[in-house]
């Protein structure tokens, strides 16, 4: 009977490699992201690895690669996001503001940025603001 | 023919194939890339080598994975701190 079970534990093995396999491979090279996709079709590929020695009895060895597989995963794409992801994608690092012009409430942030700078047009033309300073003497 | 025996080696065919998949997806520009695919290739031959040790009943081959296993994580977490760099 535990023979059986062996079996069946192997071959899902065998059958979860082979989809993350595929998985690698069908992955177009211009796929937006493809590090972090490939990291996570790795992670499949090594749960398969932990089905497998517990199929083959090496339950020990199965615990510690089931606790040392994430902390690779995390350091791979952790690595790649710090270094090389940052070079290829700039654009990652700024965020895309979609907002309606004529909207009542909600504005743009840089035309806000605009409105308040100390160069502003508007500052400028529009004399109801001032602003004052008091000076205040302690000593008096 | 023993079921057990049969699905060992389906599991060294999958294992083959998982690891030429690594090797070409470790191919790409990027080299955490190689990384992820020379960590799938140690993996996958760990597992491999179980597998062979149970069939032929070799000890020290279990040892021989449990140190590629354990020293496989080890290089690639070092890889990895060096490719990151430093927090800014």
């Amino acid at each position: 009977m535990i023979e059986y079970i062996q079996s069946a534990l192997l071959i899902i093995a065998a059958f979860l490699m082979i989809v993350s396999a595929i998985g690698l491979l069908s992955l177009s090279k211009d796929t937006k992201h493809i590090v972090y996709a490939r990291i996570h079709i790795v992670g499949l590929f090594d749960i398969a690895c932990i089905i497998a020695m517990i199929g083959l009895g090496q339950y020990l060895l199965a615990g510690i690669y089931f606790i040392l597989a994430p902390f690779t995963a995390h350091a791979i794409a952790n690595a790649y996001w710090k270094k090389e992801d940052k070079e290829i994608n700039v654009d990652l690092m700024t965020v895309e503001e979609e907002v309606d012009e004529n909207h009542p409430f909600i504005h743009p942030k840089a035309k806000i940025q605009a409105l308040e700078s100390e160069n502003s047009e508007k500052l400028k033309v529009d004399e109801r603001f001032s602003v004052t300073t008091i000076e205040i003497d302690e000593g008096e | 023919m023993d079921i057990l025996f049969i699905s060992k080696y389906i599991v060294l065919i999958a294992l083959v194939i998982m690891m030429l998949a690594a090797l070409r997806a470790s191919a790409y520009k990027s080299t955490s890339m190689g990384l992820l695919g020379s960590s799938v290739v140690v993996t996958a031959f760990a597992v491999g080598l179980l597998v062979v040790g149970g069939q032929y009943n070799i000890q020290f081959y279990r040892d021989i994975s449990l140190a590629l296993i354990f020293f496989g994580f080890v290089g690639t977490i070092a890889f990895a701190v060096t490719l990151g760099g430093e927090d800014k």
